[in-house]
Formats: structure tokens, C-alpha cells, sequence
């Protein structure tokens, strides 16, 4: 009997310990991964948006909303490097899934608008939509994997309902204009989405400081 | 590479608005000073000190313009170039003043945050030195965009520059990366670079807070082009395309993740040392090795050089003409050239060259009588066809025929190379014989089959050689240019005429019937020809007596098949002539190696042999006796011939024929020693 749960609690053991190993790599690997899809992410909004205002008409951008009109402007978030800093890494994670989930709806409204904005690079700019639908939702799930192993803080998502609904303008100057300021606003928020995780990348880095 | 979000957003507030405070000591003009003076002047003096004293301000207003050198305005519009931060945590604005209107002219730059409306001016203006403005870490806000606009203020007036929208994470610029270090080091015997560099200090890339990406170039000091290298995230690199002795120059510069590219870092040369001399060594390993492989083609190329020569430059064949002499060539001589390609014995008119033609002779012998019977039977016992050895010497140069040890084949193929040219043959009797005793081997196979089978009239006769070598020294005879089976065929008959020409058909066996032939024919019908159930045919036998001492040149060289008719009571075998081939008759007469054979039609009465050449020669397959004169169809008659018989139209030619030859026997003569038979 006692031979029989020295050896349960051995094998107990060995579980656990390969468990906590196995988890603290991957940790590492994920965030990993996850700041390189949101680097492209962010990325592709820049290209997006150097697109658009290629062509945009300098009339345009004098009746453009200002950016604290954003949705996700009620976010708090951390304005300086300080304030980043000191922020802990659940809080990081849960701030990158809010804003990331925020994103979700609007996106796809984009998506649809892009099928026909009155543009000369419309083709490319719906094709660039898609795209980041795509890596969105690819780092929407990696989050989700990664919160759950970084303990219940991480869970919490603010909710940051999109009410623009799904018309962004009727003619076509408020069309671009509208979808020149959702776009600048997902840029953004890409950016802190990014800047984030790769602030969580390199605390658990703490082993590879090249990496950093 | 991003630019600065530069979107211009309009500003909501107008810059006619109080909010701005005016510098102060913006400068008066001296105009207003003058007027001024001008507005006091009337309570000091009178009206005539006033009028003094308009003139001087009339004079000071027309001379202020030129002392002044230039009209004043209010200064120009400024506009801001750039901002930067080189560590996402401060920023600095540049500007570039406009025309400052000829006054001294300020510039203030003035900002606001995106969610309130306060203005802020520009906390530091010098520490990035002229026309900038050096916002610190207090004062930067990173996801916030800022407003700025600069004025330009002169005592005229003052210029606002167009707004700018500026997120301080859209522009950074780091530093240029510091503590560059450059080494050689060495790889196996081969140098490489190793460069290392360190991050700007300023930049703070352990807290991730920024991340950078590192590239590098390189190029020797002569060159114009730089290589560059991108070093992604780390921070040493190594070169290895460089070359010994070469002095290098490395730059380095890094850029954000997304944000501008740093300046190039400042140059690290650094110096190759030589490595000449292990590329030396290589040569020269290079070079013995290629001589070493030299030396051996050329080695090879020697020992094999005839054959070589043979290959690339074969040798011209040489004329190998008889008589044909090169130095009668060379002399240029063309008669003497051609006498001399002039055979003399050519075409052969001679009966000494016409036996040279022949093929082969065929020597025959008629031994003593018993012997060969014995000999004969036991050949026909033990079944190995011999070539019966001749006891008389009467005629040497025997053939090969004549060894008794020989097979059948051999004597097969003396009979065979009866048709091959046999110059060397001294004796053209011996050729003519052994020619002839190979025809005969045919006949006397024929032969044999009756003696088997005696009911088969027409049967194949087998027989074994040994019985030859009587025959061919009959047919030598003088008399005859036939074969001597023929002349047997005559003797088996025995009688001229008729029965000649029922058993043997064609007139050609008419032409044995000459008259002498009866006479020789008679007694040796007596002498040998005997036949015997279980032998072969004495054919041999009946020749053999009458041979006469000296052989002539039998000429004739048919080698007919003769086909047992029947056997008569006087046990002889009647044997007609088979044209088994049915192209027996072939060739010209002026090839010597082929058979010529052409009837003998007749002999006229200038003794001139005529022959007829052989028209068909497919169809004419022996049949009946009586049918082959249908058969052939031309130009043979049935009748005897004699030597008076004329010849029809179809002769074709007419050989002369000699005194002591009467007719040929069997008609058939081998036109090709035509010419030159001396018995002829």
C-alpha cells in the first residue's frame, strides 16, 4: 500500500513538474507569437492607411473626426512609458483581448464598406480588410490560449461596443472620410495592442535577453 | 517607412482669438514714433516753428526709406519640418521660419492635446537647438495626438504655420547604434569580419518597450558601393566576403518596429591582415599538379603518336595497279604510262594463260582394274566416300582428290573449288581433272541410286567417288571436250544413234557420236564399265583404259548431273544428262571463275564449234528425255549431228574448232576457254 502511493505521488509529480515545464515554454513561444502577428497587424493598418491618404483629397481631412472620437477612446490605457511599465502583465494581456475584441465588430463593417468605397484602391483595400480580419482573429484565439495560462486577471475584457453601426456615410466624401477615421483608429489601437505584448515578451524573456 | 501622421486636422479654434498672448516689445515702427512727434510738436512752438518743423519731418519721411533699405511686413509663414522621438518617450519639432518681413521676428510654437482644449507652448526651445522644440518626458503623452502650430511674430504682425498632428509612436528615430566594434577573426584558415555593436543608449530595448532591428554595410575603402547586410535583432554579425589585405569600412544603423531608420553609425575601418601566402600555396600546388598532368598527355601522346597520326591523318592509299609504275607517273610521261598498264596476256588469247583461268584440273587415273573394284567395294561398304588414290604415275601433280583418305566433303569441295580460280596449279591437267572429278562425283551419285533401285528408271543414283579418278583421265582424251561421264554415258549406250538418243535425249549426247568416238568408246565399253548390283558404276573404269599419256587441257569443266535412265542388258546404266540447277548454263565466257556452258550446236565445215547460247534458263529443268528438246525449244535438233551438221539461226557464236577435236560430245562447252582450247 504505502509502496503503491510512493509511487502514485512520484508519477504525480513527474506530471506536474513536466506540466509547469512544458507551460513556462510555452508561454514564452506564444507571446512569441503572438507580438509577431500583431506587429503585422499593425503593420498592415499603416499600409492601409498610406493607401488611402495617397488619394485623399486635403479638403477631406478638414471635417475629419478627431481621434478621441474612437470607440475605444474610453479605454484607459497607459500614456507613457512609466505608466506602461508598471502595469502587470495580466492586466497588459487583458487590455490587448479588450482592445482586440472591441475591433471585432468594426472590422467587419469595414470589410463591407471597403466592397464598395469609392476609391481607386479599392480592390487592394478590401483585400487588405481580409487580411486583417484574418490576423485579428488568429491573435484574438492565441490571446485567449495565452490568458488562460496567466491566471484570472487576464480574463477580464473591458466591453467596447461599436455603436457606428453599419453605414459609414452616404456620400462619398463621408464614406472615405469615415473610413479614414475607423481605419486611424484601429491603427492605434493596433499599436497598443502590439507594444503590449511585446512588453509581456520580454518579461517572460527573462532567460533569453536577446530577445529583447 | 512611416511618416509622421500628418493629417491636418483643422483647427477648431481661430488664431484671431484672445487666447494668444502678443509678445511684448514686438517693436514700434518709426513711423508711428514720428507721428507721435508730430502730434507734439504744435504745443512747443508756434505756427512758424511748426512749419520748420514739417519740413524736417517731410525730410526725415523722405530719407527714412532709403536709410530703412527695405519695406517691412509681417513675417512669413513658418512650417514645420519635422519631429522626432529617438526613444518613444521624448520628441523634438523642428521648423523652418519664413521670411521674417525685415523685422526681428519671434517664433513660438504652441501645442494641443486631443481630448482637452488647453494650449500649451513649447517647454523648451534650445535644447535641440534653433527653431526647435524639445518636449520631455513630462510632457510627452504616447498615444495622443498633438497639435502644434508655430507663429512667427514681428512688430508687423505674426504668421501661423499650418497645424500638425503628431503621435509621438508614429516617429521615432532612434540613435544610431553605439560601441561598434570591428574585428578579424579567422575561419578555418580564412578571415572573416566579426562586428558587434551595442543599442543607443537612449533606447530601451530590455523592457521591451522597444524593440530594434539592425542593419550593417560594408565596403573596402577604394570602392564606391557599399554591401549591406540586415542584421534582423542581434547584435553581432559576421562578414565573410572579404578579402585578404583589404582595408574595410562598417557602418551600422538600427530602426523600431515601426519606425524610422537611425543614421549610419560612425565608420569602424579596420584592416585584413594578409593571407596571401596560404592562397600562394595553392597555386603553386595548382600549377605542379597541371604540368605533372601535362607531362602525361604528352607522354601518352608520344607512345601513341602513329596511331594518332593513323587516326587524324590516315594515309592515302596508294595506286596498286599492275604495272602501273609511280615514276613513270612523276615523269609525266603518258605513253610509257599506259603501255605499261597494258597487260600482254590480256584478254587471255593464249591456251598457257587460258589454263591458268581454269579452275582446277582434276587428275585422273585409271588404276589396275581389280584393285579398283576392290577398292570400290569396300568404299561401298564402310559408307565414307573416298578419293581413290591413282597408283599410276603417269600424271603427276595429283589433286587433292587423289589421297584416299579423303572424305567426300573434301572431294565435295575440290568440286567446288573447281569453280575458284586455282592459278597456282601447275598442271592444268591436274585442274581439269580434279574439275572434272568432282562433276563426276555428282553423276556417279546418280549412278548408284539406279543400281539400288533398278525399277526406278529415273531415280538419283548415289555413288561414291572412288570410282572417279578413272573417268577424268578419259575425259582428258583428245578426243573429247565433254565430260567424261558423258563419254561413260555413251559407252553405257554403246551404241551410236538411237539409243543414245532415247536414253540420254538431247542432241548434246548426239555430239559423243562422233566418229572416233565409237571407235574408243567400244573397247573400254568392254574394259571397265561393268556394272555391278553392289557397286557403283565402273564409269571410272571406261576412260581410264583409252586415257592417253598426255593430258590436254580438258577445257570442258561442266559439272552436269546425269540421271540413271535405266539399266540396259548389257548392264550398263543408261544415264541422261540433269540439269539439276536448272541456271547451269551461266555466266559469260569472259569470267573464268564462272561455268560457261553453251551447246555445241554443231561443228561446221570450217571446223568451227557452234554453240548456241542458252536463252532460258529457269524453265529448263530436265524432264523426259524427249521433252527437253520441247522444252528448250530452240535451236536443237534430235537428229545426229554430224560434223557436217549446219548450224541454225539461232547459233549465236561460232568458236573454231580445231582439227582433232570433232564435235564436243554433250554440246556443252565451257565458252569460257573457248578460245584457247587447243583441242578445240
Amino acid at each position: 500500500m504505502a509502496h503503491r502511493k510512493t509511487n502514485g505521488s512520484k508519477i504525480f509529480m513527474t506530471v506536474l513538474f513536466m506540466v509547469a515545464a512544458c507551460r513556462a515554454v510555452a508561454i514564452n513561444d506564444l507571446l512569441d507569437r503572438a507580438s509577431e502577428r500583431s506587429d503585422i497587424l499593425h503593420s498592415l493598418s499603416t499600409t492601409l492607411s498610406h493607401d488611402l491618404d495617397s488619394q485623399f483629397p486635403p479638403i477631406g481631412r478638414v471635417i475629419m473626426p478627431r481621434p478621441s472620437m474612437c470607440h475605444t477612446a474610453s479605454l484607459q490605457t497607459p500614456i507613457d512609458k512609466y505608466q506602461a511599465l508598471q502595469v502587470s502583465e495580466s492586466d497588459l494581456l487583458s487590455l490587448a483581448r479588450s482592445l482586440l475584441q472591441a475591433w471585432e465588430d468594426p472590422l467587419v463593417v469595414l470589410s463591407t464598406s471597403a466592397n464598395t468605397l469609392p476609391h481607386p484602391a479599392q480592390s487592394s483595400i478590401s483585400n487588405k480588410i481580409q487580411e486583417l480580419q484574418e490576423h485579428s482573429k488568429n491573435l484574438g484565439d492565441g490571446l485567449d490560449i495565452l490568458s488562460g495560462k496567466m491566471g484570472p486577471a487576464a480574463q477580464t475584457i473591458a466591453s467596447l461596443p461599436y455603436r457606428g453601426g453599419n453605414d459609414i456615410g452616404e456620400d462619398r466624401i463621408s464614406k472615405l472620410i469615415n473610413f479614414n477615421f475607423l481605419l486611424s483608429c484601429f491603427r492605434r489601437d493596433s499599436h497598443k495592442i502590439d507594444s503590449f505584448l511585446k512588453i509581456l515578451r520580454c518579461r517572460a524573456a527573462k532567460m533569453q535577453p536577446e530577445m529583447c | 517607412m512611416p511618416h509622421s501622421s500628418t493629417h491636418f486636422v483643422p483647427p477648431l479654434w481661430q488664431p484671431q482669438t484672445v487666447w494668444w498672448p502678443p509678445k511684448p516689445g514686438a517693436g514700434l515702427t518709426i513711423c508711428p514714433a514720428l507721428l507721435r512727434i508730430i502730434e507734439l510738436l504744435p504745443r512747443l512752438c508756434g505756427a512758424m516753428m511748426k512749419k520748420a518743423v514739417e519740413v524736417i519731418l517731410l525730410l526725415l519721411l523722405f530719407f527714412t526709406p532709403h536709410t530703412m533699405g527695405k519695406r517691412v511686413s509681417p513675417p512669413g509663414k513658418p512650417a514645420l519640418t519635422r519631429c522626432r522621438s529617438p526613444e518613444k518617450e521624448t520628441f523634438t519639432c523642428w521648423w523652418e521660419p519664413g521670411s521674417d518681413g525685415g523685422l526681428p521676428t519671434t517664433h513660438a510654437l504652441y501645442y494641443r492635446k486631443e481630448s482637452s482644449e488647453r494650449v500649451y507652448e513649447c517647454p523648451d526651445y534650445h535644447t535641440a537647438g534653433e527653431n526647435s522644440c524639445f518636449f520631455n518626458k513630462n510632457d510627452t503623452s504616447i498615444w495622443v495626438n498633438y497639435n502644434i502650430t508655430v507663429v512667427a511674430t514681428n512688430a508687423l504682425g505674426s504668421n501661423f504655420s499650418d497645424p500638425v498632428d503628431v503621435d509621438v509612436v508614429y516617429i521615432v528615430k532612434p540613435n544610431p547604434p553605439e560601441k561598434q566594434t570591428v574585428t578579424v577573426m579567422e575561419d578555418k584558415g580564412w578571415p572573416f569580419l566579426r562586428v558587434s555593436w551595442e543599442p543607443p543608449q537612449k533606447a530601451d530595448t530590455r523592457s521591451g518597450w522597444i524593440t530594434l532591428i539592425y542593419e550593417l554595410r560594408v565596403k573596402l575603402e577604394e570602392e564606391n558601393e557599399w554591401e549591406m547586410h540586415l542584421a534582423g535583432h542581434q547584435k553581432t554579425f559576421n562578414i565573410f566576403s572579404v578579402r585578404s589585405g583589404g582595408k574595410y569600412l562598417v557602418e551600422v544603423r538600427c530602426k523600431p518596429d515601426h519606425g524610422f531608420w537611425s543614421e549610419w553609425s560612425s565608420t569602424s575601418y579596420i584592416k585584413v591582415p594578409d593571407y596571401f601566402h596560404r592562397e600562394k600555396s595553392v597555386w603553386i600546388l595548382l600549377t605542379i599538379f597541371s604540368a605533372f598532368i601535362f607531362l602525361i598527355l604528352t607522354w601518352l601522346l608520344h607512345m601513341n603518336s602513329r596511331s594518332l597520326k593513323n587516326c587524324i591523318l590516315p594515309p592515302v592509299p596508294g595506286p596498286k595497279i599492275k604495272g602501273f609504275d609511280k615514276q613513270l607517273l612523276k615523269n609525266g610521261k603518258s605513253d610509257e604510262i599506259f603501255s605499261a598498264l597494258m597487260v600482254s596476256n590480256f584478254p587471255p588469247t593464249t591456251s598457257s594463260n587460258y589454263e591458268d583461268l581454269l579452275v582446277e584440273y582434276l587428275e585422273v587415273y585409271v588404276p589396275v582394274e581389280q584393285e579398283l573394284m576392290q577398292e570400290e567395294s569396300k568404299d561401298l561398304h564402310g559408307g565414307s566416300l573416298k578419293c581413290e588414290r591413282s597408283t599410276s604415275d603417269s600424271d603427276s601433280g595429283r589433286g587433292s582428290c587423289d589421297s584416299h583418305t579423303l572424305l567426300m566433303d573434301k572431294c565435295g569441295e575440290a568440286k567446288k573449288e573447281g569453280r575458284h580460280t586455282d592459278r597456282e596449279s601447275s598442271r592444268r591437267l591436274t585442274e581439269a581433272q580434279r574439275h572434272q572429278k568432282g562433276w563426276e562425283e555428282d553423276t556417279l551419285t546418280y549412278a548408284h541410286g539406279d543400281m539400288v533401285s533398278p525399277d526406278m528408271s529415273n531415280g538419283r543414283v548415289k555413288t561414291w567417288p572412288s570410282v572417279f579418278s578413272p573417268l577424268p583421265r578419259y575425259s582428258s582424251n583428245p578426243l573429247d571436250k565433254q565430260s567424261s561421264l558423258e563419254m561413260a554415258k555413251q559407252h553405257c549406250l554403246s551404241q551410236p544413234g538411237h539409243s543414245t538418243k532415247e536414253a540420254l535425249g538431247p542432241s548434246n549426247w548426239d555430239l559423243c557420236l562422233g566418229n572416233k568416238q565409237p571407235h574408243l568408246l567400244h573397247p573400254q565399253t568392254q574394259v571397265g564399265w561393268q556394272l555391278q548390283a553392289h557397286s557403283e558404276v565402273n564409269i571410272s573404269n571406261i576412260g581410264r583404259k583409252q586415257a592417253p599419256a598426255g593430258l590436254q587441257s580438258p577445257a570442258l569443266r561442266s559439272t552436269e548431273y546425269v540421271e540413271v535412265q535405266r539399266v540396259n542388258k548389257e548392264d550398263l546404266v543408261l544415264l541422261q544428262p540433269v540439269v539439276s540447277g536448272c541456271g547451269r548454263i551461266e555466266g559469260y565466257p569472259q569470267k573464268p571463275k564462272e561455268k560457261d556452258y553453251s551447246k555445241v550446236k554443231g561443228v561446221d565445215s570450217d571446223n568451227m564449234l557452234l554453240l548456241q547460247r542458252e536463252v532460258m534458263e529457269e524453265d529448263w529443268c530436265p524432264g523426259v528425255n524427249q521433252e527437253i528438246n520441247g522444252v528448250t525449244g530452240n535451236c536443237y535438233t534430235s537428229s545426229t549431228v554430224s560434223p557436217t551438221h549446219k548450224p541454225t539461226a539461232c547459233i549465236h557464236t561460232a568458236i573454231p574448232v580445231q582439227a582433232d577435236m570433232a564435235l564436243a560430245m554433250n554440246g556443252y562447252v565451257d565458252t569460257a576457254t573457248m578460245c584457247t582450247m587447243p583441242t578445240c
